[in-house]
């Protein structure tokens, strides 16, 4: 089993959500595969929403950039985890943007799913994701629920299941490894 | 009032999202004529600062952007964390959202706005509401012809902004149509997809870039 974590935290260690993360990455590792991407330290550039990836080079992103190795990275995965601290009611920039480029991992063609439009796969599989949050200061429980929906939305177009949405400050990162290898 | 738009788009000034804009502002400039309407674009790098500045002087602020993974693009959440909180009370600034989407139904849209009501709430902006418009993507490569209530669209939201100071909600109503496909949009759905007609824009892109016979390429395996 290959876990792949996308970290978007954009503050540098050491902190609060660096040192769980880290705990978290040691308890997996006893048993498993783990990769581990700071985004922070990659160069990962906006989408420019050029469609090169879906009618010039189909499947490849026209950016030259650290990308590429996420990409890979994501489609040997059995499994995500996408860790951030909630900036301003959701997960970070830095994630978001890394997010926005995996459409260079869908198929540009429209099919219906739940007699709604998405685009069709362009792998067999993708793997099912985990959310990893630290709350912010005025964090309740409805900006919880936006976040979970959203990730519920990202599932439904990358054809696959968000397993859970889990928070530094409820759920040790013993728990969160055993749940993670019983996937 | 001063009035000033945010554009979201990567696009920058060739987005649908600019071309959207220009048919509120020519509605918006029909009652208000020659008032100076600011537009900044939140892709530029270099421009950060300036938007900022203007974003705090700004009496009304509407961002318009592009669904991006059914939520705001990377760059426009960039933009939300460096958003100072104001500290009138009670919130005098008004904010309100264009959400426009590639897909038909206003749906990929309604979760984002939740986001976008909470933000505004949560930097004590008083929030106008977010208007959302679904079918944008390819309406560029269209004949005007088929675009003309799209266009209208815009320009009746933006007349009823220069007059009223908010967005109209009939016309937020009628745009947010389809929310999901009933019965008859399947129907529709289906006779087109067997017509070759719900991914013309795609396959004709491709294969005038070449990359037809490419088009289901699996670059990091399976």
């Amino acid at each position: 089993m290959i876990i792949t974590i996308i970290n978007g935290d954009m503050q540098p260690a050491p902190n609060e959500f660096a040192s769980y993360v880290s705990e978290l990455l040691s308890q997996l590792q006893k048993n498993i595969t783990v990769n581990h991407y700071q985004l922070r330290e990659m160069n990962i550039r906006n989408c420019t929403g050029c469609w090169a990836c879906w009618w010039k080079t189909p499947g490849i992103c026209a950016i030259n950039d650290d990308m590429d190795r996420i990409f890979a990275a994501i489609m040997a995965s059995d499994f995500l985890i996408f860790a951030s601290p909630i900036m301003r009611g959701f997960t970070s920039s830095l994630l978001k943007r890394m997010t926005d480029r995996l459409v260079t991992l869908l198929h540009p063609y429209i099919i219906l799913i739940n007699g709604e439009c998405h685009h069709r796969k362009r792998y067999e599989r993708y793997p099912d994701f985990g959310l990893l949050l630290q709350k912010e200061d005025d964090t309740d429980n409805e900006d919880l629920d936006i976040i979970r929906v959203i990730y519920d939305r990202f599932a439904l177009n990358f054809h696959c299941i968000q397993r859970f949405a889990w928070l530094t400050d409820q759920h040790k990162t013993k728990e969160i490894a055993y749940d993670t290898h019983n996937i | 009032m001063t009035l000033t738009i945010f554009n979201g788009s990567p696009r920058r000034h060739k987005s649908n999202s600019t071309l959207l804009t220009e048919h509120f502002l020519e509605g918006y400039h029909s009652i208000r004529e020659g008032e100076n309407i600011r537009i900044c674009y939140l892709a530029d790098p270099r421009m950060l600062q300036e938007n900022l500045e203007v974003f705090n002087q700004s009496e009304y602020v509407i961002l318009i952007f592009p669904l991006y993974t059914d939520c705001m693009p990377g760059l426009v959440k960039e933009f939300f964390e460096l958003l100072p909180v104001k500290d009138d009370s009670p919130a005098s600034v008004k904010l309100g959202f264009i959400v426009q989407s590639g897909f038909p139904e206003s749906n990929h849209s309604i979760y984002v706005e939740r986001y976008l009501k909470k933000l505004a709430q949560r930097l004590n902006y008083s929030y106008l509401g977010t208007v959302i418009k679904g079918g944008v993507e390819g309406i560029r490569s269209m004949p005007p012809s088929m675009n003309k209530k799209v266009f209208k669209g815009f320009y009746r939201l933006g007349l009823h902004f220069a007059k009223n100071g908010e967005f109209s909600g009939e016309i937020m109503e009628e745009m947010k149509n389809p929310v999901k496909f009933n019965n008859m949009g399947l129907i529709i759905f289906r006779f087109l997809k067997l017509a070759g007609l719900v991914n013309y824009y795609w396959k004709s892109n491709l294969k005038k870039n070449r990359a037809y016979r490419q088009r289901n390429n699996k670059p990091y395996g399976n």
